[in-house]
């Protein structure tokens, strides 16, 4: 059977470095691969190439067997490839409600539509709702983006990300700076969220990772030292290592 | 569920007040030729409608679409001119057809530069609109043949306006003149509005907000800067139509670089993102110009120096002046 997301290879240098050197990665169709590494390791940079932020030096990716490797963003996004970014990336000045609006827009269409209102595409403004309901986001629906708290930020920018009907979701350290509770409520979600697509987590918070993923991945220069269950990658001698030094 | 049955998904829908206003202001424009017999101040509403126009096309792109143009008054040139050229080498008369004609081929340029500058975006757009800008300024001031240079196109003919066969007016004529362009304008911005306010529109403002999450989202970021940039240029086309036809005149002084930064402060000085702002700035904007004009020859300076008291004391515009003041006296 062919790999639902899987890269050949995948190669990208800065310079003389190589951040992402080699890796060959097979993603199922549901629940929650974990990408973990020490500072610096390529998480992120593997991340940018899969979805379309950064072009690959070398190497493959291949989603349901067609290669999208270096395909612009928006065609990976109407595949069903959704992200969020580490530093949040939302629309500051629109409203909540608009924020997911336009994305559930741009993912069903009638972004064409020249003369009609936007309440006119019902399905999407029906869509939208439920999107921000399960988030818990309907109560600041009507605030601008840019006056909500960092954690429903954080909360809104997976809205966005799911909005676009995602067959694999990428959340690149999506509880960075959250308190306790606000790391609680979205890991909740994650892991209801993976029960359905596939979830590709890039995470510092090992507690979490640990207690949510199915599978994890760790990356270290740029490679890929382990993989397995969490019970596995614990226990791991390499990856203690990798983590704490080589004891001497 | 019905907790979000109330939430606004569009604009708040445009209040009866808010239509009886504007038609009324509408009307009395319409009625203004008839009471008021002052040619002079009919020629300068026209003037500040037109240049009204080009400031709103101007907005579509800076306030919607998050791009800057320092060259806008291009393409109310090139359609200016097109307009023109046809008038007196083709058809003397039809004045419809002249003004599509001026529209398309505006486009026509408007469409390979559009092109070209949305691979960029930020400064290095606004630096290329610059670029196009002045190319098309040496080309317009250079091709004496053509353009008639540093003279400009002069003998434009002023056609009748014929509506349905009937003939209503001449365009040489201010008052008749002053109500086609009354009515081209209203209708451009009522047309404008309601584009700005589709699910089109919300394109633009996602890639204004944030273009690298609205690529994200699934939005060809490109191609819909162009749509956003045609949209501007036809606009600022259907004015320089309406220029020509006002005028019967155009040189180059009306493409240079310093009048395009004319357009641009009537855009802030009305507020940007508005819509109906940057008309509002077209009026200040052409006013004190005026005024100053009457007093000395140094207008510019006097000028510089009212927008930059507005600019400070009314950072977000005219049209933001109320919620400005009451946020000041809040705080």
């Amino acid at each position: 059977m062919e790999a639902f997301l899987c890269t050949e290879d995948l190669c990208r240098q800065f310079g003389g470095v190589s951040a992402t050197d080699c890796v060959c990665i097979d993603i199922e169709e549901s629940g929650l691969r974990s990408i973990i590494g020490p500072n610096g390791a390529g998480k992120t940079t593997f991340i940018n190439i899969i979805t379309g932020r950064i072009p690959a030096s070398s190497g493959k990716v291949l989603f349901q067997g067609a290669d999208i490797t270096n395909k612009p963003t928006h065609e990976l996004v109407k595949m069903g490839i959704c992200r969020t970014f580490q530093i949040t990336s939302i629309f500051q000045n629109l409203t909540v409600f608009e924020n997911v609006r336009i994305a559930k827009q741009a993912r069903d269409g009638g972004s064409l539509k020249i003369f009609s209102t936007k309440k006119s595409l019902k399905k999407v403004t029906a869509e939208t709702e439920h999107i921000l309901e399960r988030l818990g986001l309907q109560d600041l629906a009507q605030q601008e983006a840019k006056n909500l708290a960092y954690g429903d930020q954080r909360v809104l920018e997976v809205a966005i990300a799911m909005a676009g009907s995602p067959q694999i979701l990428f959340l690149d350290e999506p509880t960075a700076g959250m308190s306790p509770a606000e790391t609680n409520h979205i890991s909740d979600l994650i892991r209801g969220l993976a029960e359905e697509i596939s979830i590709v987590l890039v995470e510092h918070d090992m507690d979490m990772v640990m207690r949510i993923s199915d599978k994890v991945t760790v990356l270290h220069y740029g490679s890929i030292i382990a993989e397995g269950v969490p019970e596995e990658i614990k226990t791991n001698q390499e990856v203690r290592e990798a983590y704490l030094g080589k004891d001497t | 569920m019905n907790a979000l049955t109330t939430v606004s998904v569009d604009h708040p829908s445009t209040s009866p007040i808010k239509i009886i206003g504007f038609v009324t202001l509408i009307l009395a424009l319409a009625l203004l030729p008839f009471v008021w017999d002052n040619r002079f101040y009919i020629s300068l509403i026209t003037q500040i409608m037109i240049y009204g126009l080009l400031a709103m096309s101007l907005d579509v792109l800076l306030g919607y679409t998050g791009l800057l143009s320092f060259m806008h008054n291009a393409y109310l040139g090139i359609g200016a001119y097109i307009v023109g050229l046809f008038l007196i080498h083709v058809s003397q008369s039809s004045l419809w057809l002249a003004c599509l004609v001026g529209v398309i081929a505006t486009a026509a340029v408007a469409l390979p530069v559009g092109w070209v500058q949305v691979r960029t975006g930020g400064l290095a757009f606004a630096l290329l609109t610059l670029a196009f800008g002045m190319m098309f300024h040496t080309i317009v001031w250079k091709w004496y043949s053509v353009t008639g240079g540093d003279d400009g196109l002069m003998g434009v003919p002023s056609p009748d306006i014929h509506v349905f066969g009937w003939t209503i007016g001449n365009t040489g004529d201010p008052t008749h003149i002053y109500l086609l362009t009354l009515f081209v304008v209203s209708f451009c911005f009522i047309l404008t509005r309601r584009i700005i306010r589709s699910p089109f529109g919300a394109v633009l403002e996602a890639i204004r907000e944030n273009e690298e999450r609205a690529a994200f989202v699934g939005i060809n970021v490109r191609r819909f800067k162009l749509y956003g940039w045609m949209l501007a240029c036809i606009l600022a086309a259907i004015s320089g139509a309406l220029f020509i036809l006002y005028k019967g005149y155009i040189g180059p002084s009306t493409m240079t670089a310093f009048a395009g930064a004319g357009v641009l402060m009537m855009v802030l000085l009305g507020g940007m993102g508005t819509l109906r702002g940057p008309l509002i700035g077209a009026g200040i904007f052409i006013y004190i110009q005026d005024y100053i004009t009457t007093m000395t020859e140094h207008w510019e300076i006097y000028l510089g120096l009212v927008v930059i008291f507005l600019v400070l004391f009314m950072p977000t515009g005219f049209v933001g002046l109320g919620s400005y003041l009451k946020r000041l006296r809040g705080n």
